[in-house]
């Protein structure tokens, strides 16, 4: 028998979305490719989506 | 003193505290225990009555007796990216990761011990009735003629995960649904249903608590909006003074929840109240600072670069 909270699961769409930017691990942090930090850019933040509340690591249930 | 942040490489939320921490020279490690053993490398010996430690990771390296503060983020599972994962090895890394950083005198955000405590949603809603705040009616059960009666009792109900959508399935979400009292509820015998009495919402209400500062946030609900993370409303994030019962209770709640950061979700009712719906130990918060222009990832910066052992919350002593 399928657990009832499991009867309201939805997909959630791409979980694996290329992010523009890419860790640097001299400055641990991202980078944009111009070199930038990627917290420089916070409109670039809020598009990718990669801050809010249901974007935890694959690993981490904390929203 | 060093900073040790244990997050993941993509978590960018991490890199505005540790942009932060560039900017006032304060030296930080971040570290993704998936990563160890293999990219990082953990060496701590006992002697003389203590552990004398070392990490390294990406030609970054830290002493135990340089650890200023540990910042638990966003941390991968031990080892999940050794050649050969395994639970074992997860395990034994696990033991030696943070058995040795337990032992370090140190400041927690937030000690792992009081976290696991926090994630516990049956125990935050003790704890919010606690520390004052007002908590909807709350059922957990597997009884399907327990949940039923509930639904029956209190009309709209809502269903929530308590621990968030199945781990290896990062594809599935779980919104919180809401349900009448004619929904077939057989399926609670098969794993435990959180259901909630509805709070009909004119907003969503984010608090984030950092050390004692306080940060409210404030987004419009659409007219029967249930959970407020998914789908647009076209309303964005506004910041909002926090009232001062409110601000007593949130001390109290991170008080008795030995933590140094949390952040509360709530639902504003018709009447203004807030109401208590949970408190993520490790809740996101970029979001927040980048639609309110919050100073969120400074306070934790200035939390973390502080000296000594966090007095308020004594179990992030050790």
């Amino acid at each position: 028998m399928r657990p009832f909270t499991l009867n309201y699961a939805l997909p959630q769409g791409l979980a694996n979305a290329v992010t523009p930017y890419h860790f640097d691990p001299a400055r641990q942090l991202n980078v944009l490719p111009d070199g930038r930090p990627a917290v420089s850019d916070p409109e670039l933040l809020l598009a990718a989506g990669t801050t809010t509340s249901t974007a935890g690591s694959a690993t981490h249930f904390d929203d | 003193m060093t900073v040790l942040i244990l997050t993941s490489e993509e978590d960018v939320t991490a890199d505005m505290v540790v942009a932060r921490l560039h900017e006032t020279g304060t030296p930080v490690m971040r570290l993704d225990p998936a990563d160890l053993p293999g990219k990082a490398v953990l060496s701590a010996d006992f002697a003389h009555g203590d552990f004398d430690g070392h990490l390294s990771v990406n030609g970054h390296v830290l002493s135990m007796g340089g650890l200023r503060s540990v910042w638990v983020r966003r941390p991968g599972e031990p080892a999940a990216h050794a050649s050969h994962p395994s639970p074992w090895l997860t395990a034994e890394t696990r033991q030696a990761l943070y058995g040795m950083l337990y032992s370090a005198a140190t400041r927690w955000m937030n000690h792992p011990r009081n976290a696991d405590q926090a994630r516990l949603k049956p125990w935050q809603l003790r704890v919010a009735h606690l520390s004052g705040f007002a908590v909807p009616p709350t059922v957990f059960t597997t009884a399907p003629r327990v949940a039923q009666q509930f639904a029956r009792e209190h009309g709209d109900v809502v269903v929530k995960s308590a621990s968030g959508p199945p781990p290896g399935e990062p594809g599935l979400a779980l919104p919180t649904t809401l349900i009448g009292p004619d929904a077939d509820f057989s399926g609670v015998a098969a794993g435990p249903a959180l259901l909630q009495r509805y709070i009909a919402k004119r907003a969503d209400i984010r608090l984030t608590c950092v050390g004692t500062r306080l940060f409210a946030a404030r987004k419009t609900a659409e007219p029967g909006q249930v959970d407020g993370r998914y789908g647009d409303t076209g309303h964005s994030w506004e910041p909002v003074p926090v009232p001062d019962r409110i601000g007593k209770s949130a001390h109290e709640y991170v008080r008795l929840a030995g933590l140094a950061y949390a952040a509360f979700d709530f639902a504003e009712d018709e009447d203004g109240i807030w109401w208590f719906l949970e408190c993520n130990q490790s809740g996101q918060f970029g979001f927040v600072e980048l639609e309110t222009g919050q100073p969120v990832s400074e306070a934790v910066a200035q939390w973390l670069a502080q000296r000594g052992p966090d007095r308020r919350t004594p179990e992030s002593r050790r």
